[in-house]
């Protein structure tokens, strides 16, 4: 493990949970405006939204340690034609455009609602689309490890268990804020807040549901197809068994343990406090994890071949 | 069918004495870690106690073969494919080149190229691997490594008529199977060699050396 394979975790485990959290508040706000009106909706996601932003910006700035020679990192989307890796560059790039356009318009009410909900709409497919090719980029034929469903499916539950829980520590610490300053209109906030993080508690016991699913299963799998592949998978459970297993364990404790208090004390109001802490925990357990499991990633695939 | 330049290479004729990677090396200026064509020696077999002798022990199918390998110019060069610069392209003749120019040192070529073909130059940051001597190919001559080696093992030129003269097998242990990029290459196998992707032997070098 070297700095290039650091900037390539944190790059991806950095964009997956910007796509991840931009989707989640989309959702989030299209049923907070129905519940509430748009003024709420706008009050519980906006400070939220301007937070993705800069973490996806990191997250490309990261990526660039990974190359050799980043002042000719512009030369990247010169093959969108057949290279996966120039799509994931280009789609990274229209996905923080266009999402940071539409984060700005909805701060600064720039543009009728329905331009931004269009805005909005484009961001967060573009989104969806750039985790599809991040996945697609280790589809390689001679990477066995990694020419698997399961690198699809595991890039999207990290994008919405980072996004879901990313978006509750938000919504927990905009709640905060609110609280402290405008006293008055905490009322509605509360119970918007509370809403949400209930729907993010289901789905984090859900997702990690998937996940907990998905690691042993590829293991097995690789494990079962013998060769490079058998190599790989004794690599998982052998060498980085260990690691593999606190990863497994951490998640569990954040996204499934941590899930069920936190939807049991969003039901209630008055433990407000609590809940902030108890998303706080989750979110950082599983950030741990998914950033473990990604190290895991990297640090076990075998080459067919010489 | 457009001009495909390649190599044949005679398993059984190797010596493993890696004069072709020394030539390789010497003739393109490569640091000692850069090997644009590497000698990789295979083998496998066990041992088991000599009933006849206690406590002596008898060969089981002992085996060791190596080859020399380099670029192979694919068909499909799955580098050039997955290449987010458009760095790497195929020439009119067949032969895979990489433009340095260009090159980002993503690496991910590395990743792909199922041959370890591309090697990445660690002072320039940017990715090199065999030219097939594109030169001295200009100019008619052998890539070095043809003229280096003692057992005239390898063998550079048009693939088609490498073919017609000794046949069509392009892939041995521990080389992969050829279905992944369509290597321009030609082997005559050495008699113990096994399939790709069914042997069981094992890559005898230190992993710092190939």
């Amino acid at each position: 493990m070297n700095v290039r394979e650091w900037a390539l975790i944190s790059f991806t485990i950095l964009a997956q949970m910007s796509v991840g959290a931009f989707v989640v508040l989309g959702i989030v706000h299209f049923l907070a405006q129905r519940k509430a009106g748009s003024e709420e909706a706008d009050r519980l996601s906006d400070r939220a939204l301007l937070a993705i932003g800069p973490v996806m910006v990191l997250g490309l700035l990261v990526s660039l340690l990974h190359l050799g020679n980043p002042l000719n990192a512009y030369r990247a989307v010169a093959n969108v034609g057949s290279s996966w890796l120039s799509r994931e560059i280009l789609f990274g790039a229209l996905f923080a455009v266009v999402g940071g356009a539409f984060a700005i318009a909805q701060w600064r009410k720039i543009g009728s609602f329905a331009m931004r909900n269009l805005l909005a709409w484009l961001a967060a497919l573009i989104g969806l689309v750039l985790v599809y090719s991040m996945a697609s980029v280790y589809m390689l034929g001679t990477q066995p490890a990694w020419n698997t469903w399961a690198t699809p499916i595991s890039f999207f539950v990290t994008t919405l268990l980072l996004g879901v829980l990313a978006m509750g520590a938000a919504f927990v610490a905009n709640y905060a804020y609110i609280q402290r300053k405008y006293p008055g209109c905490a009322d509605a906030q509360c119970g918007l807040m509370r809403a949400a993080v209930r729907w993010i508690a289901v789905a984090a016991v859900v997702l990690v549901g998937i996940e907990l699913l998905v690691v042993p299963l590829q293991v097995a799998y690789l494990a079962a197809a013998g060769g490079v592949a058998g190599d790989s998978a004794a690599l998982m459970y052998g060498e980085f068994g260990l690691i593999l297993a606190l990863r497994l364990a951490l998640v569990f404790i954040g996204a499934g343990v941590l899930g069920v208090f936190l939807y049991q004390n969003a039901l209630s109001p008055g433990r407000e406090k609590v809940l902030g802490y108890l998303t706080y925990a989750a979110f950082a357990l599983v950030l741990v994890s998914e950033g473990l499991g990604r190290f895991i990633f990297y640090a076990t695939h075998l080459r067919i071949g010489i | 069918m457009a001009k495909q330049l390649g190599f044949y290479f005679n398993a059984s004729a190797c010596t493993a004495c890696k004069a072709c990677q020394v030539a390789c090396q010497d003739k393109n200026n490569l640091s000692a870690a850069m090997r644009w064509r590497r000698v990789v020696s295979y083998g496998g077999g066990s041992w088991v106690p000599d009933p006849q002798n206690a406590g002596l022990m008898l060969p089981n199918n002992v085996f060791v073969y190596s080859i020399s390998s380099a670029c192979y110019h694919c068909v499909n060069p799955l580098c050039a494919e997955v290449c987010p610069a458009a760095a790497i392209s195929k020439k009119d003749n067949g032969l895979v080149l990489i433009n340095q120019e260009q090159c980002i040192g993503c690496r991910y070529c590395e990743w792909a190229c199922p041959y370890g073909a591309p090697a990445y130059d660690q002072a320039r940051a940017v990715m090199t691997k065999c030219t097939g001597c594109d030169d001295l190919v200009a100019q008619g001559k052998n890539p070095v490594c043809v003229d280096a080696c003692v057992m005239r093992a390898i063998e550079f030129g048009d693939i088609e008529q490498l073919r017609a003269k000794y046949g069509h097998v392009d892939s041995i242990e521990p080389l992969p199977e050829a279905k992944y990029t369509g290597p321009a290459v030609v082997i005559t196998p050495h008699k113990h060699s096994q399939a790709s992707g069914k042997g069981t032997g094992k890559i005898l070098n230190l992993p710092e050396e190939v």
